[in-house]
């Protein structure tokens, strides 16, 4: 490689690179005053910040986060970060975005967030946009509701009032008629010959599943201990039981025990009693028993509620 | 291809970048901004299609490496790593190699800048933004795939910002350190005699020939579109 000797410039190299260093930070300083969230970034980078956490059970980790999870942060989340806005927790939804905050505590009607989710659909700057799924009237309600008590990361639910009541999604599973025609097959010619002697009071829970609903109560003391018995092959099925005001006894007892799949069991106005209570000790899947007009005591009922089962009726036998 | 020896321009200066490099350089500069504002502004037409035109660009420049002048050559600025180093040690001892063109670590910038420029233009065909706009491959890789390239996309440019920022401190060093303007050069062509090799040849191709590579590249980058 061909050399000369070196040409000198105006400035020495540790000069040079001390200029380098003072231009990098002021543009980094100005980019920063800028951006917001940049700026928190950096911070954070270097420990001069810490991320707020917000506590479980928090009106924020109850009612606000998972609104922002279903609505907002495919946009505005880990993967996606548009305009630099986070909403995936509570730190960085404080922190807002390229613009900087986007809630501010206590002042609904100055939080950007507020403006933007209560603009009119169609609008370019409405929130979620166009094509994904609008918040309810109700949801936004929670929201303001929540910056206006101080966007706290800590409150209960219970401290701020006038909340809508929280309704819980309910799913329902895919219809698979193949699925439950296979799971009745083994029970269909018992189920017929039941059917047929007893009108009306075995059915299916639902039309996608082989769980059976036993209500006897319609039939009331013409229905006896031996008839109860009648339903034993399907014991495996048969998750509700109403024998309100039948004449089912305390000699049903060692049947009702072998009821595996029993959940619900309504015993309103029988002459059952704590030998039937007793027996029921061993119905894993119980999960409620309405015990009024009978002769169940307190004693005999407390080892069922230690377990859970919902006990309706207090046992006034006692 | 036309040969024109590395005659002075003057008594002072010598012709080093021919107009289809120095062309490419600062719209390189000019669209990679403009990339930036129009994203930052949510303008994504104006986005893609700048894009489209640094993929353009970039297909243009890997031909114009292999086929171009002298000083575009791949061959004439890519050096293994031990050049590389033997060219800053010596400059770390306060000596001076001289080059008519990119020099070593100058040209691993060039590879490093191109690398990345491509991948950048490349990942954006099939990203998304999340809401009505997305790359115009997209649809050929599932939403998972998209979502992940977009990130991608914005690590490269981090990336980039990180390498453009090494770049201007480099050529900053030449001219305030060393006393080499090097962005002069790149506007205007020649360089200051004092600053180029005695006896160097450098061949420039025939501008028509960029013309050709250009319009060629932009049929590719339409081919592989449309």
């Amino acid at each position: 490689m061909p050399s000369e000797p070196r040409a000198p410039g105006s400035l020495s190299a540790p000069l040079y690179l001390l200029c380098v260093a003072l231009v990098t930070g002021l543009a980094i300083a100005t980019i920063m005053a800028l951006r917001p969230a940049f700026a928190h970034k950096v911070l954070e980078m270097v420990g001069l910040e810490t991320r707020q956490q917000a506590a479980s059970g928090s009106f924020y980790a109850v009612r606000v986060a998972p609104l922002f999870a279903q609505h907002c942060i495919s946009c505005h989340g880990e993967n996606r970060a548009k305009a630099e806005l986070r909403l995936d927790s509570y730190a960085f939804a404080l922190r807002g975005g390229r613009h900087g905050a986007v809630i501010r505590p206590g002042e609904p009607a100055a939080s950007e967030l507020m403006t933007r989710i209560t603009l009119p659909a169609g609008d370019d700057k409405a929130m979620p946009p166009e094509g994904k799924t609008p918040l309810s009237p109700d949801d936004v309600t929670v929201i303001r509701l929540w910056i206006a008590a101080g966007a706290s990361p800590t409150l209960p639910p219970s401290a701020i009032k006038g909340a809508p009541r929280l309704v819980a999604e309910v799913t329902f599973p895919d219809s698979n008629p193949a699925a439950t025609r296979r799971q009745r097959a083994p029970l269909a010619s018992v189920m017929q010959q039941l059917s047929a002697r007893y009108p009306g009071i075995i059915v299916y829970e639902s039309r996608n599943s082989a769980d059976l609903e036993l209500n006897a109560a319609l039939r009331g003391m013409a229905f006896t201990d031996a008839d109860l018995k009648a339903f034993l092959p399907l014991r495996g099925r048969i998750v509700l039981m109403d024998l309100s005001g039948t004449a089912v006894s305390d000699a049903s007892a060692e049947t009702l025990a072998q009821m595996t799949a029993l959940k619900t069991l309504r015993l309103t106005n029988t002459k059952t009693g704590d030998a039937t209570v007793s027996a029921l000790a061993s119905l894993k899947s119980l999960r409620s028993l309405t015990v009024t007009g009978t002769g169940a005591t307190k004693p005999a009922l407390a080892s069922l509620s230690q377990r859970s089962v919902a006990v309706h009726g207090d046992g006034d036998a006692d | 291809m036309q040969t024109d020896p590395a005659t002075p321009v003057s008594a002072e200066h010598v012709r080093v970048w021919d107009a289809p490099t120095r062309l490419f350089h600062w719209s390189i500069v000019a669209l990679v901004f403009l990339s930036w504002l129009s994203a930052d502004q949510g303008y994504m037409r104006v986005h893609l299609w700048s894009g489209l035109t640094l993929l353009a660009l970039l297909l243009f420049r890997l031909g114009w490496g292999l086929l171009g002048s002298t000083t575009a050559r791949f061959s004439d600025f890519l050096h293994p790593p031990r050049k590389v180093l033997a060219y800053l040690r010596t400059h770390a001892r306060g000596g001076r190699v001289l080059h008519a063109g990119h020099n070593p670590a100058g040209g691993l910038m060039v590879m490093a800048l191109l690398a990345v420029l491509l991948a950048q233009v490349l990942t954006g065909l099939f990203a998304n933004d999340g809401l009505k706009f997305s790359g115009p491959l997209a649809l050929l890789v599932s939403d998972d795939a998209s979502d992940r390239l977009t990130r991608v996309h914005g690590i490269i440019f981090n990336t980039i910002l990180v390498l453009v920022w090494l770049h201007v401190v480099a050529v900053g060093f030449y001219h305030f350190v060393k006393g080499d303007n090097l962005v002069g050069p790149m506007v205007s062509g020649k360089k200051h005699r004092a600053h180029v090799p005695e006896g160097v040849t450098i061949i420039f191709a025939h501008p028509a020939l960029a013309l050709g590579l250009f319009l060629a590249s932009a049929v590719v980058m339409a081919w592989i579109l449309f």
